[in-house]
């Protein structure tokens, strides 16, 4: 009785239901994606060969509330770009409104900014180098990199009050002077960290399993990387010499002793490879910092920009209508645009401000590294298979934040 | 204020004299942090004046940092309706460059996906956020944006709270190639 079934039906092999494209959509909302990113991948067997990317989930209009803002209320908004770097964010905007305001800030607001920027560097590769080594199922790292990022959100709590969406900077200061205990917090965390960096290194740099998943994975060459945009490590790591810090420097650091990580390949591996030296170069960075801070004002003393004290504010009547009048009208800015560009942890980071006067801004348009870097993804994800595809997103660190502004 | 000093601002007082020797009949500003500005006087020269300025030693830009876009309601910058805004910067000198494009709505400015691939998406967005036309752009559609919204929010017109929520999300879609603008609104 079994014979007539085999018989009278035609024998069927899996190769009759091979499809060379099928479609494998990964995200919006989807674990392994970082944040709200969307790609949609033709895969032959288990290599993408097509891949494309749609973004705007989450998009909230940024651009458009800084018409609507004052340039004061339009701080907070920067802090939701990158989040995994709020300070680089607030800096690099504040930095554009001088700019237009012709303000030149003080040394010791100078020297904050930069320890800022480098602390927020340090803890965004700390998050990329990190997660992409979970995504490949390297757990220990991330173990061993978050306690240190957790140090330095401590310290970061310490300054200005918030972890993650600090809203440090103000036109024309900070909101707050560095703590008391600052330089106590600081030592702990650069005699602490390059033994964790140096743990992690001896887990994945020559680890047979890392370097077989990332070696050669999610290739940008030079020109690729030129013609794409990238900018930041992952420009480095294509063995592009290129740091806004070094080639068009800005606040403190031609004062500095540092040395800029340049990559060979372009692959997953060396941009790894560039951040953790990065970080190491951000240690030497802070180090030098604490030495040179000076002592002095934090605030230029400009009539336009500058925030009173909360306890002459309550006590003197002048200050208190110079206050009232800051916040509730906002600063006028003149008319006049600038274009102001940071070496922010994912790239160049840049704010085009126009003014045409007032307290509200004409336009702000936000170069975000991260957009370009997502585009990029379609090129660098040909011919990588489903799983090598995580691990180059995890690298080229996108934050959907920043990417949809 | 993050006015460059040094080495970096001799280049760019070079590159602005390089500029107004060069481009005569061009208007050639400098903004807040003295960065130049060429000023297009119309779409056409834009490709040709990239590749000059990309080719030429004494500017040499081969990056292209961001392609934006401004609302002239309010005619300060002339008649014309938009301003688009190229920034360029250049590897070699690390000097930067802002040209800029007045048109009026009905008019559209050529791709710069033909010299630069990082303008794909930059362009995109300015098309979603301004109805900016890129003649010969491979994908004109939005991007930030559902597809199936209505107007441009970068425009002043459009009001701030104008939001037009969608509940679900559309198929995503491969380029095939050209897409006439008018079809993707």
């Amino acid at each position: 009785m079994s014979d007539s079934i085999t018989t009278t039906e035609p024998r069927q092999n899996l190769s009759d239901f091979y499809n060379p494209n099928v479609l494998v959509n990964l995200g919006p909302s989807h674990p392994a994606m970082h944040g709200t990113l969307r790609v949609m991948c033709r895969v032959n067997g288990e290599v993408i060969e097509d891949s494309t990317c749609e973004i705007g989930y989450l998009h909230r209009a940024i651009e458009k509330l800084a018409e609507n803002k004052t340039y004061h209320q339009w701080i907070v908004y920067t802090d939701r770009l990158n989040y995994c770097s709020a300070l680089t964010n607030n800096i690099a905007y504040v930095m554009a409104v001088e700019d237009i305001l012709g303000i030149q800030v003080t040394d010791r607001c100078m020297w904050i900014r930069v320890i800022c920027m480098e602390l927020s560097r340090i803890i965004d590769h700390i998050i990329c180098v990190a997660i992409n080594a979970l995504d490949m199922g390297a757990l220990t790292c991330f173990w061993y990199l978050y306690h240190w990022r957790e140090e330095a959100y401590t310290m970061i709590e310490a300054m200005c009050g918030m972890r993650l969406t600090t809203s440090y900077a103000r036109i024309g200061g900070m909101s707050y002077d560095l703590p008391d205990n600052f330089d106590e917090l600081m030592a702990k965390f650069i005699k602490g960290l390059p033994k964790s960096l140096d743990d992690v290194e001896k887990l994945l740099t020559t680890n047979r399993i890392w370097t077989d998943r990332t070696r050669g994975v999610g290739k940008l060459t030079r020109e690729q990387a030129i013609d794409l945009g990238v900018t930041g490590p992952c420009l480095r790591a294509s063995g592009v010499d290129f740091d806004l810090r070094r080639d068009r420097p800005y606040y403190t650091y031609p004062e500095l002793d540092f040395e800029v990580a340049v990559g060979l390949n372009g692959d997953v591996y060396d941009r790894y490879l560039v951040r953790i030296e990065e970080m190491r170069q951000s240690l030497k960075i802070l180090k030098q910092c604490m030495k040179k801070l000076p002592k002095g004002p934090l605030w230029v003393e400009d009539k336009r920009v500058f925030i009173p004290n909360k306890q002459d504010v309550y006590t003197k009547m002048e200050v208190l209508i110079h206050h009232f009048k800051i916040f509730m009208e906002g600063i006028d800015v003149p008319p006049g645009e600038a274009y102001n560009a940071v070496e922010a942890p994912n790239g160049e980071l840049g704010f085009y401000v126009v003014s045409r006067g007032g307290p509200k801004a004409w336009r702000i348009k936000i170069k975000s590294p991260s957009l370009l870097h997502f585009q990029s993804f379609e090129t660098s994800a040909k011919g990588s298979k489903i799983p090598d595809a995580i691990a180059i997103l995890g690298s080229l660190n996108i934050i959907a934040g920043e990417l949809d502004r | 204020m993050s006015v460059a000093f040094g080495v970096i601002r001799d280049r760019q007082d070079q590159l602005f004299l390089h500029l107004e020797q060069t481009y005569p009949s061009h208007r050639v500003l400098r903004d807040k942090i003295e960065e130049p500005i060429l000023w297009l006087r119309s779409p056409d020269e834009l490709v040709p004046m990239i590749e000059a300025l990309r080719r030429e030693p004494a500017t040499q830009f081969d990056r292209l940092s961001d392609i934006t876009a401004y609302d002239n309601i309010d005619h300060v910058d002339g008649p014309k309706r938009l301003i688009v805004v190229y920034q360029l910067y250049s590897l070699q000198h690390h000097t930067r460059l802002r040209l800029k494009i007045a048109i009026d709505q009905d008019e559209s400015v050529p791709t710069l996906t033909v010299v630069w691939g990082a303008a794909n998406w930059l362009e995109r967005e300015v098309f979603d956020m301004f109805g900016i036309r890129f003649a010969g752009h491979p994908d004109l559609r939005r991007i930030l944006m559902d597809e199936r919204f209505v107007g441009h929010p970068l425009l002043k017109e459009y009001e701030l709270e104008a939001r037009q929520p969608f509940s679900d999300s559309l198929p995503v879609r491969i380029a095939t190639g050209f897409e006439s603008p008018e079809e993707s609104h």
